[in-house]
């Protein structure tokens, strides 16, 4: 017993290094890369924020959100409408309420097209930021609340976040004069802090989604090493047992849930910050599923293999559509990388690394048990359920 | 500890790999250009659901772009366009954007169909200061000094000609507005409005569906019993094949019921097949069947460069006076530099298929001849209706601006 | 009364899709995103057969079962079969498979690339040519009926009577339900397990070719207009109950209606709406769908 503690606290130090490892480098990455290659990764690296949530809340909770769009763009639409405001053009009222409202309104944010008054609080940008997290967050507990009392779970939450994404993608295409509709918000300032600008091809927005890509995958990380990864461990197992000894389980799924959708409107933030719009197509399913699919191929029960998954899926995905041979047949080459990870390595690249791992300690330190497995949930019974 | 490190120099290795990636991908993409060679960007989508009608687009830019070249190219330099392909979603049209013009440095754009696209792609070329060059015709309401609106139909020269069409010539009164759900329709239905009511006229409906949405059965019902005369619609993309196929299914007719749509072109024509759409009027500058020299020629070359089987439509028109325009505009600036070009833009005739065009200096929209085309029964449209000049872009239209009282002007937009 | 009708054929469709997911996501438990793409595929091989084999609508209806079906056996073997048991994994492959399909639609099969074109395929629309007396339209009281959708509603009935004897009436029905039930038993008690798996899965592709064929007469025929159909099909069979064929009739019909009546009250967009806010409700207030198979 002692020897296989031995070889997961081994294990956990590597796995800890390797984290420090991928931080380590993606802060030197800006040496090498020219404003549009850093930009690009940023964005990319925002998607991998968006992986790493999938991986909180389907890898470790088993809740396969695919709305998870719809945090994303809630996230994008609250930093959006502040960068909007602060943006000059857009004073006092912005641009598409002027275009939208009836001829004898007041030109006041408070009342010149219905419902504008809902604007007023992101004048000021703090309030923007707060709200991309904390506007998620109160929706994912509103239905997270809903589902888990009655104790909702597999498909039937990935088809009631689906349907909900949808449901708010219409409503916010639907009020073109509250919302800008289907065009979305595109005429945006940059983000300022104090006086510092963040420049979309500088470093400053390349480290601050840095910083936040790490803040996220530590602190998952610590989260998930305590009492709640290893009871989201063991609701994975065997749920009813759980129960019966006493735990809340729908607590720590709503907690998962919730955080998963904080990270995800955060990670929608940051998007605004690189990509200058949001749009409803955000909120699209097609994106949603690619979030699910980023984690999958990284490996859905690793935070950093989440997040490696989605900067490797993206960055095929633009090479391949950029180079002339491929650019015809990219979809299909997508689409083979998908059924060739779920075919070949189920828990993605993450799990390959984590099997090689396994082998290389238990013949170089002990021959411990496979069970000896400290961080990475594998749930051996189907998720169906 | 020896383990660790080697797992470390893996995960590092790993990483690395990740990080590789985009420079391998870089080397493979990027290319240098020769001393007399221009890069221009070519972004149209060749995948996702606007592909339909952007592929011909992408092909007809290409050719533009080749016919030019065949001319001595521009200030002595040949085109090399870089084609890139947004997949219909705004999201990467604006990442395209951000690569043609930091990672390729073109000087040009020329790109996008929906306004969502264009949306998201003015950010970027207002920051960086570079120029879109925009064909498709919308909804108005922008002023950019960064887009370069050529061939680009703006309401009033789609609606100042049609409105009093079906009101005077065919003496209709009613009119039910149905559009797709997102800013064209919105901003054609306000001019719409404005209009009608110049002319005595009542709109009895004004509805919005969802954009892709294909079941039409509700809403040909809901026109039906609305008491409209007549039906104007900016319904997009491919709903429009549903909805004239529910409209003929539901045992309605054009010839009582008239319809003039401002987005139906030969494609969706073609799409779903002539005898659903025939009697159906459609409000645009161009068509395949316009009478001009320039046309025919135009019409020949591209079935030769795209295949007999090709149709010409209006977008691809408009694309087609961009890249010519532009290349006037740099020829006279000497230089291709964003700015310059714009700077010289303002003025610029050139004959077009579709007849004289010219690049109005205040707003950088373009004069275009407004057409009334009629459906017949071999797809192609029967002008039934035509300007004798270019009428005048007022993008602001919707707003109440006049050719007398701008709202955008080389100030920007005067709200 | 017109409203009642709009809304039995918007159900038709909804059910003509939601039927070969029933069987495939209810009784194999596959989440299959590339159905949509058998609904894409079947409308295509309408294209093809009338433009280039003189087909009437009709006939291309046992064509496009045909093609489906062989599609969806071929799919089944190659990749579905090793991933019984891994319900969402099974969404992950499928979504890849649906990429590959829509492309291959685009660029001719691959044939593009070397500069062939087939007349048909590609990324342009397409259009279907419907016979005559399908475009005819009864009246009935103050409603006018179009007769393709009259056409619908009752291949929707027809194909909803065979696959209900097939399921609960013949030998092969009672095998794919054990099947569903109880995968080591039914194996045990000596049926070909994969063989069910197979057959059932290319009975549910062809099910959604045939739908296709029905879409493509009066909707847009183009590669990604699979997309739309597989959500809201997905949407009527979980809300319906899952493993009930009746479940998935009766939510195709509320669904239908329900878009239909709040469409011609307010607008297509709160139609819409309702019908998913109507799946979380139901979802919420009965977590397994309207109707629930007592087993255990």
């Amino acid at each position: 017993m002692i020897r296989q503690d031995l070889i997961a606290a081994r294990k956990h130090r590597i796995q800890l290094q390797c984290y420090v490892a991928f931080i380590a480098i993606l802060l030197m990455l800006p040496l090498m890369l020219d404003a549009f290659w850093l930009n690009r990764i940023a964005t990319y690296l925002v998607y991998g924020i968006c992986a790493v949530a999938i991986c909180l809340s389907w890898g470790w909770a088993g809740i396969l959100n695919l709305g998870q769009g719809a945090f994303f763009g809630m996230g994008a639409y609250m930093m959006a409408m502040s960068l909007t405001l602060a943006s000059p053009d857009n004073n006092p009222v912005p641009q598409l309420m002027l275009l939208n409202m009836e001829p004898t309104a007041p030109r006041e944010l408070c009342c010149i097209t219905p419902g504008s008054f809902l604007w007023i609080p992101f004048r000021w940008q703090a309030v923007g930021v707060a709200a991309s997290i904390i506007v998620p967050m109160i929706m994912a507990l509103g239905i997270g609340y809903a589902m888990f009392k009655r104790r909702t779970s597999g498909v039937y939450v990935s088809i009631i976040t689906l349907a909900l994404a949808l449901i708010i993608q219409l409503i916010i295409i639907n009020n073109q004069p509250l919302t800008g509709g289907f065009n979305g918000l595109a005429d945006l300032a940059p983000l300022t802090i104090g006086s510092f600008e963040f420049d979309p091809y500088g470093n400053s927005t390349y480290y601050l989604v840095t910083a936040v890509l790490a803040a996220a995958l530590f602190g998952g990380r610590y989260l998930l090493s305590g009492k709640m990864g290893l009871i989201l461990r063991a609701t994975q197992e065997d749920e009813a047992r759980l129960r019966f000894l006493g735990y809340e389980v729908e607590k720590y799924k709503m907690l998962a849930f919730c955080l998963s959708a904080g990270l995800a409107g955060l990670a929608g933030m940051l998007f605004v910050i690189c990509a200058e719009f949001a749009s409803p197509a955000l909120m699209a399913t097609g994106f949603s599923v690619s979030m699910v699919i980023w984690a999958a191929v990284g490996g859905r029960h690793s935070l950093m293999g989440a997040c490696v998954g989605a900067v490797l899926v993206n960055v095929i995905g633009a090479g391949a559509s950029e180079s002339p041979l491929f650019q015809p047949i990219w979809p299909i080459i997508l689409g083979l990388l998908f059924i060739g990870v779920v075919l070949v390595m189920p828990n993605g690249i993450a799990g390959v690394f984590d099997s090689l791992l396994d082998r290389k300690l238990r013949n170089g330190g002990a021959a411990a048990s496979t069970d000896a497995k400290h961080v990475s949930p594998r749930p051996k019974t189907s998720e169906a359920r | 500890m020896s383990l660790s490190r080697r797992n470390l120099l893996k995960g590092a290795a790993i990483s690395a790999a990740v990080i590789q990636a985009p420079l391998v991908f870089r080397t493979l993409s990027s290319r240098a250009w020769a001393a007399d060679e221009i890069p221009v960007g070519v972004m149209y989508s060749l995948s996702g659901t606007t592909a339909i009608v952007e592929k011909s687009m992408n092909q007809c830019a290409l050719m533009a772009i080749e016919q030019l070249n065949a001319k001595g190219g521009v200030l002595g330099k040949k085109l090399k366009p870089i084609v890139e392909d947004p997949n219909s979603d705004p999201r990467t049209y604006g990442e395209k954007a951000r690569k043609l013009i930091i990672d390729d440095k073109v000087p040009v754009i020329f790109g996008c169909y929906t306004t969502a696209s264009r949306k998201a792609v003015l950010p970027v070329v207002e920051r960086r200061k570079n120029l879109l060059v925009w064909p498709t015709w919308y909804e108005g309401e922008e002023c950019s000094k960064h887009i370069l609106y050529a061939g680009s139909a703006v309401p009033n020269q789609q609606l100042e000609n049609s409105i009093p069409y079906l009101v005077n010539k065919l003496g209709k009164k009613k009119l039910f507005i149905v559009g797709s759900d997102y800013a064209f329709p919105r901003g054609m239905a306000k001019t719409t409005k404005i209009i009608c009511q110049k002319l005595g006229a009542e709109v009895v409906g004004d509805e919005y569906l969802p954009l892709g949405h294909s079941e039409w059965a509700a809403m040909v019902s809901k026109i039906g019993k609305s008491g409209a005369d007549a039906i104007f619609s900016n319904v997009v993309g491919d709903s429009i094949v549903a909805f004239y196929r529910e409209f003929r299914n539901q045992g309605y007719d054009f010839d009582k019921l008239p319809l003039c749509s401002s987005t139906t072109t030969e494609v969706e024509i073609k799409a779903m097949g002539p005898e659903y759409a025939l009697g159906s009027y459609v409000s645009l500058p161009y068509f395949q069947s316009v009478d001009t020299p320039e046309n025919k020629k135009f019409v020949a070359d591209f079935k030769a460069y795209a295949g007999a089987d090709s149709v010409t439509h209006a977008a691809m028109e408009a694309v087609y006076i961009g890249v010519n325009i532009w290349a006037m505009a740099a020829a006279k600036a000497k230089d291709v530099a964003p700015e310059a070009v714009i700077d010289n833009a303002g003025g610029i005739e050139f004959a077009a298929p579709q007849g004289k065009v010219k690049i109005d200096p205040e707003n950088l929209h373009t004069y275009l001849t407004p057409r009334i085309g009629q459906t017949q029964s071999d797809g192609q449209l029967k002008i039934v209706d035509q300007y004798s000049e270019p009428l005048v872009p007022l993008p602001y239209s919707s707003q109440g601006e006049t050719a007398e009282k701008r709202i955008c002007t080389t100030k920007g937009a005067m709200l | 009364m017109e409203t009642i009708i709009i809304g039995l054929s918007i159900a038709s469709i909804l059910f003509l899709v939601a039927l070969g997911l029933a069987i495939i996501y209810g009784a194999m438990k596959i989440i299959n995103l590339a159905h949509g793409e058998m609904v894409m595929i079947g409308a295509y091989v309408t294209v093809l057969a009338t433009k280039h084999l003189g087909a009437n609508l009709y006939l291309c209806i046992p064509i496009a079962f045909i093609v489906t079906a062989a599609i969806g056996y071929g799919l089944e073997v190659i990749i579905v079969r090793r991933l019984y048991g891994r319900l969402l994994d099974t969404l992950l492959a499928t979504w890849g498979v649906s990429l590959i399909l829509q492309q291959l639609i685009r660029i001719h099969l691959g044939l593009g690339l070397f500069d062939i074109h087939i007349d048909g395929l590609g990324s342009d629309l397409q259009n279907v040519q419907v016979p005559e007396l399908l475009r005819q339209t009864l009246t009935l009281g103050d409603a006018n009926i179009p007769v393709y959708r009259a056409f619908v509603f009752i291949v929707a009935i027809l194909l909803g009577c065979i696959t209900w004897w097939l399921v609960y009436r013949t030998h092969f029905g009672a095998q794919l339900r054990a099947v569903s039930v109880a995968r080591g038993i039914a194996s045990c008690c000596g049926i070909n397990e994969k063989r069910i798996n197979s057959l059932a899965f290319a009975y549910g592709s062809g099910l959604a070719g045939i739908a296709g064929v029905m879409v493509s007469g009066f909707k847009t025929v183009s590669p990604d207009m699979g997309t739309p159909y597989v959500i809201d099909a997905f949407l009527v069979v979980v809300a319906g109950g899952v493993g009930h064929l009746f479940g998935t009739v009766a939510s195709a019909g509320i669904l239908g209606e329900l878009q239909s009546y709040v469409s011609s009250i307010l607008n297509d967009v709160y139609g819409r709406t309702a019908v998913f806010a109507t799946v979380i409700a139901v979802l919420l207030w009965k977590p397994q769908g309207l109707f629930v198979i007592r087993s255990r």
